[in-house]
């Protein structure tokens, strides 16, 4: 086990690594200097400056070494979680994120949450409930959840809860009210796919062998689906999980947007446009750190609902 | 909600992206700082006593520039928000354009505007206690100064500073290398604004995130980019501007500033109580103007002073526009009032001049852009673009094309494909992003390209049009040498005398000139709007279409 961890430890850091630098030549490629954009983002030209200011400016921001020296300069500033100074907006790169970042890791961490309760709760429920026409509504409902686009459902939500019953709040990130709508908007989809995986996984179990022998034991309906079903249907459904933090991340941007939050997601959003460099790099970094760590968590939890996972890694 | 509205919903997110994605270009808006006369909408006379308290909530859309420092902000929203808390020598009456006294209390300009100076108020304290004096106005523009290419306004303004000088201690001289007529309008704005000796003692970055101190109405309790800003009125403030009514403390206890991306949460947070003003980038919709008023609110609208939003043509040799026939032609081509009514709504005014209405010394050219799409036919089949079967023109086996470079399409650019359409011309909308507009705009490889800009005064246009003084593409290649030498000696002519006949009339040749020798299409004029509650009293622009907060008060 030691051994696996560390190979999978090594090659986490060898993705985060790929993906700064990948992202480090994409950015550098991009025909346009950094300076002239902050210059026309104020409206003022280039040609305004003085040679020296030209220089200094320049100098701040790092932009007169050779290209090479900068990128060894960023990553090794990244080591350290220095990230330099963001382009467009005059601060460095570190305090934006720290300024940002806790309220997209508290939306995205509430949001699985829901996303696990309410993907789990309507799969479960799909295949424990006896009912015919229930069971079928149950199962077709998150075809629904999957089609309906975040940014409409978010907008609905606003207009119903916050301007019509005025419940809970349309924007800011004041208090554990603000989170509601956000955070249901946000898992929306993820619970939709999740509960279609589980529902069908789940039903498949109940097709195997061993839930007859169950069942011939004289064992409930609930202890199956809890002890033995749940458990062996839940593998595809924890992949898939691991995926969906991720797009979790991607979708703040629409959300954030849509309920004003000042996030990670607005900031990527305007970073990318203005091609702020630094920050975009930092983003990229968290995101992909994000998904690797995630994905970590996904194969050690895999070896240890599925012992089998262990072993063939040991074997090999 | 009705079909339709909700069809509306979403196509405004869609446009979210997109307004985000104009952000940068926007930003050009607010460079150049100044206001000019305009209709002040001030909820005036008719509201009764002003009650005190409350403290008003207002939403912008976004806090792109995450600064607050009045000298280095060229943010209109930041803007809005630092006339309030911090104050200027002079004011700017959005009536009549006029320069008036505010800190300064009088000042003489030397006749070829190289040097100005200024006799101070004696009773200004900033908020920190410090005297607002000379050597504190000094300090100030030695700080907004220092701050080079960190101020990109400050840079225009200051063009040509040479030092500024205490007199006395209630007398400041401030002198210029080359003429800077433009600088007494410069006075006015917040750009300029003076703020406490103190304040130039914290780096940039750290004025940026609020490290302030004027001697505004209000105070800067705290400012969370992108988050909000909370103002707090200043107990026994008594030097407003003579253009102001309240002559003491503001009424309002403080203002809260929120940053609302989506126009349909804006309008929604207005209409059920949330906010108290919703202040949008882009002109209200028709449609929301009719939710603002149906909920008891009321529009507020000022036409913002600078450039119009303006076609700029590329003339390099080669291309079709080129041929000053052709330009006259599009002139022609292009239907105005019907702009002004589709885009926006019945009403909206029309552009023009390359400058706004509001802008001073601006001058009718509407004659000159009279829509006749049959003389823009004959005008083309006379330089040898003849119309081909596909319902374009054509001339030596080439389609008669125009490029427009943006990097936020809008249903404006559709507009004038479709107005270009009918008289042969191919229009084609080349989107890039924002940090990609200016490198493609350099290559050249266009026909036309947007533009607006901020300021109430004609010599704005000089930073987009002038070759002597910008260096920008649309100064490159809109006119060609000869064009280009005759229009930079106009603009010249109007920065060298303070006389305000002569002014007038070089403002006018200049104008004049833009349109007979086809260098700036006038295409739209630019409102600030601002929907505005029930409750708010007293809701006013400053001449650069700011908010003025000194004479409002809520009802309660």
């Amino acid at each position: 086990m030691p051994r696996y961890l560390a190979g999978r430890f090594a090659q986490a850091l060898l993705v985060l690594w790929a993906a700064y630098t990948v992202t480090f030549i994409i950015l550098n490629v991009l025909p346009s200097d950094p300076i002239t954009l902050q210059l026309s983002a104020g409206g003022a030209d280039i040609s305004q400056l003085t040679p020296a200011q030209l220089h200094d400016l320049k100098a701040h921001y790092g932009l007169d070494d050779p290209i090479v020296v900068q990128y060894f300069h960023h990553l090794w500033g990244a080591l350290h979680f220095d990230f330099g100074m963001s382009l467009t907006q005059n601060v460095s790169v570190g305090s934006l994120i720290s300024d940002k970042l806790p309220s997209t890791v508290t939306l995205t961490a509430v949001a699985v949450a829901v996303m696990l309760v309410f993907g789990l709760g309507i799969a479960f429920l799909a295949t424990y409930v006896q009912w015919g026409p229930a069971r079928t509504l149950l199962a077709r409902l998150p075809a629904v959840g999957v089609s309906l686009p975040q940014f409409f459902v978010g907008l609905l939500l606003i207009q119903v809860f916050s301007f019509s019953l005025t419940w809970l709040p349309a924007t800011g990130t004041d208090g554990w009210r603000s989170l509601v709508l956000p955070s249901i908007t946000l898992a929306l989809p993820g619970a939709a796919m999740l509960a279609q995986l589980l529902t069908r996984s789940l039903g498949d179990t109940w097709q195997e062998p061993y839930i007859v022998t169950a069942r011939a034991k004289g064992l409930s309906r609930w202890t199956i689906q809890v002890r033995h079903a749940l458990r062996n249907a839940s593998l595809p459904a924890l992949t898939l999980l691991g995926v969906l933090v991720g797009y979790t991340v991607v979708n703040a941007v629409v959300v954030e947007t849509v309920f004003s939050r000042n996030g990670i997601g607005q900031l990527a959003q305007q970073a990318v446009l203005g091609q702020d460099v630094p920050v975009v790099q930092a983003i990229v970094l968290i995101a992909a750190g994000l998904f690797v760590v995630v994905n970590l968590l996904v194969d050690l939890l895999y070896s240890l609902l599925d012992p089998r996972v262990a072993r063939a890694g040991r074997a090999a | 909600m009705t079909t339709s509205h909700r069809h509306r919903t979403r196509r405004r997110l869609a446009a979210t992206a997109v307004s985000v994605l104009a952000a940068v270009s926007l930003a050009a808006c607010g460079s150049g700082g100044s206001s000019g006369p305009g209709t002040s909408a001030a909820g005036g006379a008719q509201d009764g006593k002003p009650v005190p308290g409350g403290r008003l909530k207002i939403a912008f859309w976004s806090d792109f520039q995450a600064c607050i420092d009045p000298n280095q902000v060229y943010w209109i929203e930041s803007r809005s928000i630092d006339r309030n808390l911090a104050d200027s020598l002079t004011d700017q009456d959005p009536k009549t354009g006029k320069i008036v006294p505010w800190l300064a209390t009088s000042w003489t300009v030397n006749p070829d505007a190289t040097s100005y100076t200024f006799k101070l108020r004696n009773d200004v304290t900033f908020s920190d206690g410090t005297k607002l004096d000379a050597t504190a106005v000094k300090t100030a523009y030695d700080g907004l100064h220092d701050l080079g290419a960190k101020s990109t306004l400050g840079l225009t303004y200051l063009a040509g500073y040479k030092s500024t000088t205490v007199v006395d201690p209630f007398t400041v001289k401030v002198d210029f290398a080359t003429p800077n007529a433009g600088f007494l309008q410069a006075t006015s704005t917040t750009t300029t604004a003076i703020l406490s000796p103190a304040t130039y003692k914290e780096t940039p970055e750290a004025r940026c995130a609020g490290k302030i101190v004027g001697s505004g109405e209000f105070t800067l309790d705290s400012y969370s980019a992108g988050k909000s800003v909370k103002l707090t009125k200043r107990a026994g403030y008594a030097w407003p501007s003579s253009l102001i009514t309240n002559k003491g403390e503001a009424y309002l206890d403080g203002i809260d500033v929120s940053y609302i991306a989506e126009d349909n949460v804006r309008v929604g947070s207005l209409t059920s109580g949330t906010i108290d003003i919703a202040w949008p980038r882009q002109p209200i919709t028709s449609a929301d103007q009719e939710v603002i008023k149906a909920s008891g609110g009321t529009i507020q609208t000022r036409a913002l002073p600078g450039i119009i939003g303006l076609l700029v043509p590329n003339v390099t040799a080669g291309r079709p526009l080129a041929d000053l026939q052709v330009r006259k032609a599009l002139y022609k081509a292009l239907d105005l009032p019907s702009y002004a009514k589709t885009v926006y709504w019945d009403g909206y005014p029309v552009a023009k001049s390359s400058v706004t209405s509001t802008t001073p010394y601006a001058a009718d050219q509407s004659a000159k852009l009279a829509y006749d799409p049959t003389g823009a036919g004959k005008l083309l089949d006379t330089a040898g673009w003849a119309l081909g079967s596909d319902g374009y023109r054509h001339k030596d086996g080439k389609k008669l094309t125009l490029t427009f470079l943006t990097n936020a399409a809008g249903p404006g650019e559709q507009l004038v494909q479709d107005q270009l359409k009918k008289v042969g011309i191919d229009y084609q909308i080349k989107v890039v992003t924002a940090a990609q507009l200016t490198p493609t705009g350099n290559a050249g490889d266009w026909d036309l390209s947007g533009g607006y800009l901020t300021r109430a005064d004609p010599s704005v246009l000089g930073s987009t049009l002038d070759q002597a003084v910008s260096k920008s593409y649309q100064a490159k290649y809109s006119q060609d040498p000869a064009t280009g030498a005759k229009i930079s000696a106009l603009f010249a002519k109007g920065l060298s005398t303070v006389d305000p006949d002569k002014r007038a009339a070089a403002y006018q040749d200049l104008q004049d000139a833009l349109i007979d020798n086809g260098v700036a299409f006038p295409l739209y004029d630019r409102l600030q709007t601002a929907g505005v509650s029930a409750k708010v009293h007293g809701f006013a622009w400053t001449s650069e279409s700011f908010l003025r907060a000194n004479d409002i008060w809520l009802s309660k």
